[in-house]
């Protein structure tokens, strides 16, 4: 039993690795941003001060919410860590608890939570909020289906271990190339990044992410912005790991990853909502394409 | 064993409520349903000891003249479905059912006995001809069940809808069992294993079981009946035909799968799986447009069945490419997402019925606002809600993964192109509907349970009496005790389908299975345990060095004080997916101005919303009317004069003498 332990624990390391540097690269990605729309911005440390500056203030709840409410954000939270502790080990010694499948479904549990609570405050923005997550969320699932299903037909396994990209064989194919562009698609959807929802705004009525979230304060908004930004972390972690074949190490891929993001969102406008289902269809016909060339 | 008669006998001892003196009736209803819910225990008990400690032999093999009883393995499993299934059901009808006091409530208990004792009996049916028996018995019980408040006119109609189709169905199992075993001269089961078909008969046979079942079941394209059977039932009946019954359609398939027909055409394979996976995903998305409670759980075990199908298509599917040991993974993923389904679907067609007890009402428009005023029903619909959208820690996952994994474990095997993209299309149907489920649920818990109340019917909501919780309390305690600790229930199942020789998916720390090349794990227990830490240190955190809580304060609306009708439906919340799936739901919307002085203020709408179900709209209707117009083209023949039935007496006459002469 004792390497279960000492594998649980390097997880748990990693985890809150990955936590720490999470909004570093939210903040390299508002830089590039601000770099590109040719602005000074912000310090690229500065998504650190603003969630000290959140953690101390005090929740104010309003007067209809239920337990749900305050649950939620520490689900959604707790559910983004697990997601980073099941990743791929880059920490030696680490044991395998899950497969990819499981990593999906934790992260549903914490989607699960945060659309209840859009509902809870029983105001229009939320249920917003809550419904276009489903609706997206219901677009980017085959997709993710699909991204699992190339990578465990290539490597047969659906551990994320276990898909991690070989180096030693012919690594750089059409397919893998394929399937690199559409999880890259996949990641701006699951994020709710630009094209699909966009993540500086409130009080539009294009968002969503942030129309679940105009309730909380204090805490329990640190919690979700932490948990989002942990989550973008997570997926661009798994981007690099498992769909970008360069043979850099992890740390120049998450990177890369962030910039892209940037790139995107800048060259990018918000799509309407009812054009992601486009979007996502182009996500799924290029890995059908790449399941094809494998 | 002669204890699972004797079980058998304890139902028939509570079917005797039906003629207990009226003055009496209410001592009636706690006999008959103690009687149901001992004797459940009872078959519950000793189909799982059975289970795991196989004596050998089978647990039932009696003969009496032209009735004969059997049971193995197979028909265990889904013994002990009925049996914990029946169990907390009828704890909760202890109390639910109270509510019919006066409305002919020992025919209800006695009939709720029947039902159960019917469908023990098809499940330890030893021949054909017991089996159609039972199985009639089945339906027509359940008939006059769905038909219990039949004062209202939509009931009847859902009633009788039921019983032609169901019907129907019972009619094309007739059919196969006819071929089988007039092939092999007895109706006994044993005999007709031995004996099997071959040729165009097989595909026949084949066909014929697939659609009588497949009805009982509420596959796509026959389920019409089961969206208006399930709300109009009384609710318990509802979560025993649901959790229960459906499951029985399965049973008998999976005899006839396995034993009768066999699994060497890969085509039989793909059209389960087809159908499924199809069902699963069209099942869903009805269940996600609904507003009445009850029909949004029928549609979902629409879902829930055709994930079953799918999963055991799968495993046809594998059987006819010879690769049996791969195969156990998806008939396991069949059985234990059965079993689960009756945990799980059980649960919520209880809290359905808790809620319509509390407010009067099935609709989730009017409600909100529920978990404050019943906080136990509210904490187990929720658990029922997770294992739905097959969250982790629930027994929803459990079956979900599995059946996942046996999907990956056909892809890997899928070596011709058609096959390969099948695959590709069925993760795309696997991945809509699960989706689409979480969506479906998150819709139906939080209109109803979270929010503000959007009218009257809450105010006077309240807490369900004791036994209606502990039926509720017993299935979640299930639902999360088989999520965290799955590994019995699926290796039992696994033992029953590949035999004791394989090696066990499950162990005390998870499940594992490593037929799509390495190892894959599910671990609830470490998962659990990982979470309750971080739960932990969030927890500490956020209460020692957080900002606190400060006050409750009403959330700025743009300088009005918000409504509660300013809250999103539950109509709005599924509009998004509803505008991107109109090619198939072909919703109709049609706007009616009440009340319109001018083009933009001063106007009072009124918004009609329909969708009708595509099968019924595109299928049956066209179907109706055709039969109705070609009878009355007969009508012409017949107009009632007496010498033009004379002139055809005469006319038939002369051909018949014609044909002698011939």
């Amino acid at each position: 039993m004792g390497y279960v332990f000492q594998g649980l624990a390097l997880n748990i390391v990693q985890a809150l690795l990955l936590l720490a540097f999470a909004p570093l690269i939210a903040g390299v990605i508002n830089k590039v941003k601000a770099f590109l729309q040719k602005r000074q911005g912000a310090s690229v440390l500065q998504e650190y001060f603003d969630l000290a500056k959140w953690w101390k203030k005090p929740t104010i709840l309003t007067p209809y919410t239920s337990i749900i409410f305050v649950v939620a954000p520490a689900v959604y939270f707790i559910t983004s860590f697990l997601a980073a502790s099941m990743l791929p080990g880059f920490l030696a010694g680490q044991i395998s608890i899950s497969d990819a499948f499981i990593f999906v479904y934790i992260l549903a549990l914490g989607r699960f939570f945060m659309c209840l609570s859009s509902m809870d405050a029983a105001t229009a923005f939320g249920g917003m909020g809550g419904s276009r997550e489903v609706y997206v969320s219901v677009l980017v699932e085959p997709a993710v289906m699909l991204a699992i299903l190339i990578n465990s037909l290539r490597y047969h396994s659906t551990t994320l271990s276990g898909m991690v990209i070989d180096y030693d064989g012919a690594y750089f194919t059409v397919s893998a190339a394929l399937a690199c562009v559409a999880f890259f698609l996949v990641i701006l959807a699951e994020n709710s990044r630009l094209p699909v929802d966009n993540p500086d705004t409130h009080l539009e009525l294009t968002m969503i992410h942030e129309g679940m979230t105009l309730e909380y304060s204090g805490p329990l908004l640190t919690l979700i912005h932490l948990g989002s930004m942990l989550k973008v972390m997570v997926f661009l972690t798994l981007f690099g790991a498992l769909y970008l074949p360069l043979a850099v190490p992890l740390a120049v891929k998450i990177l890369f990853g962030a910039v892209l993001i940037g790139l995107v969102e800048i060259l990018n406008n918000k799509m309407r909502l009812f054009k992601v289902r486009v979007y996502m269809g182009a996500a799924i016909v290029l890995l059908l394409l790449a399941i094809i060339a494998e | 064993m002669d204890l699972l008669l004797c079980s058998l006998l304890i139902y028939l001892l509570g079917t005797m409520t039906i003629i207990w003196p009226h003055k009496l009736e209410m001592t009636a209803h706690y006999a008959g349903t103690a009687c149901a819910i001992i004797a459940s225990g009872m078959v519950a008990v000793i189909s799982i000891c059975y289970l795991v400690m196989p004596v050998g032999g089978l647990l039932v093999d009696t003969d009496w003249g032209s009735y004969s009883l059997a049971a193995d393995g197979w028909s265990s499993v889904f013994l002990a479905i009925t049996g914990i299934a029946g169990f907390f059901i009828s704890i909760y009808a202890l109390d639910y059912a109270k509510g019919y006091r006066g409305s002919r409530i020992r025919a209800l208990t006695g009939l709720w006995n029947l039902f159960l004792l019917s469908i023990v009996a098809v499940l330890i049916a030893g021949d054909a001809f017991t089996f159609i028996v039972a199985w009639e018995i089945m339906a027509l019980v359940s008939f006059l069940l769905v038909n219990h408040e039949a004062d209202r006119k939509e009931t009847v109609s859902a009633a009788y809808q039921y019983m032609v189709m169901t019907h129907l169905g019972t009619a094309a199992i007739l059919v196969a069992f006819y071929l089988l075993g007039s092939h092999s001269a007895s109706f006994s089961f044993v005999d007709m294993m031995q004996n099997t078909l071959d040729g165009s008969l097989k595909h026949i046979a084949f066909g014929c079981a697939f659609a009588g079942f497949a009805l009982k079941s509420g596959l796509m394209p026959l389920h019409t009946w089961l969206p208006n059977a399930h709300p109009a039932a009384p609710s318990h009946v509802s979560a025993l035909m649901s959790g229960v019954m459906l499951k029985v359609a399965l049973y008998g398939f999976g005899r006839f799968a396995f034993q009768f027909i066999g699994m060497d055409n890969i085509w039989y394979g793909l059209i389960v799986m087809i159908v499924g996976l199809l069902s699963a995903f069209l099942g869903v998305l009805y269940a996600t447009m609904e507003v009445d409670m009850k029909r949004i759980l029928a549609y979902s075990s629409v879902e829930n069945m055709g994930i079953i199908f799918g999963a055991f298509g799968c495993g046809m599917l594998l059987m006819a490419m010879h690769l049996m040991p791969l195969a156990i993974v998806a008939f396991t993923a069949a059985t234990v997402h059965a079993f689960s389904h009756s945990l799980m679907k059980g649960l919520m067609f209880m809290s359905a019925g808790a809620v319509m007890h509390a407010t009067g009402s099935k609709n989730i428009e009017k409600m909100g606002g529920l978990l404050k005023k019943m906080p136990y029903t509210a904490f187990f619909t929720l658990i029922g809600a997770m294992a739905l959208s097959s969250l982790p820690f629930t027994s929803g996952l459990v079956g979900e993964w599995l059946v996942l994994q046996s999907f990956i474990t056909l892809a890997q095997q899928a070596g011709t192109p058609e096959l390969r993209l099948l695959v590709v299309l069925s993760f795309i149907l696997l991945g809509l509907t699960g989706a689409t489920a979480l969506g479906c649920f998150v819709r139906l818990y939080a209109t109803a349970f979270l929010g503000r109340a959007r009218s009257h019917i809450v105010d006077k909501a309240h807490e369900q009496p004791f036994f209606m919780l502990l039926g509720m309390g017993i299935a979640a305690v299930l639902v999360v005790a088989v999520g965290i600790l799955p590994d019995s229930v699926v290796n039992t199942m696994q033992m029953l389908v590949a035999g004791p020789m394989t090696a066990p998916m499950g162990n005390p720390l998870g499940i594992m299975w490593g037929g799509s090349g390495h190892y894959a794990i599910y671990s609830p227990v470490i998962i659990l345990a990982v979470t309750l830490v971080i739960t932990l240190a969030v927890a500490i955190a956020v209460a020692c060095f957080g900002g606190g809580f400060q006050r409750r304060e009403v959330t700025w609306n743009c300088g009005t004080v918000p409504t509660e009708r300013q809250q999103y439906s539950a109509t709005g919340f599924s509009k998004p997916l509803r505008r991107a799936f109109d090619s198939i739901l072909n919703s109709q919307r049609r706007t009616e101005y009440i009340r319109k002085d001018h083009d933009y203020f001063g106007r009072k709408l009124q918004v009609h919303l329909e969708i009708p179900d595509l099968f019924t709209e595109k299928l049956y209707k066209p179907i109706q009317t055709w039969m109705i117009s070609s009878s009355s083209a007969f009508r012409h023949i017949q107009e009632g004069s007496v010498s033009l039935y004379i002139g055809y007496t005469m006319i038939a006459m002369i051909f018949v003498l014609i044909w002698g002469v011939m």
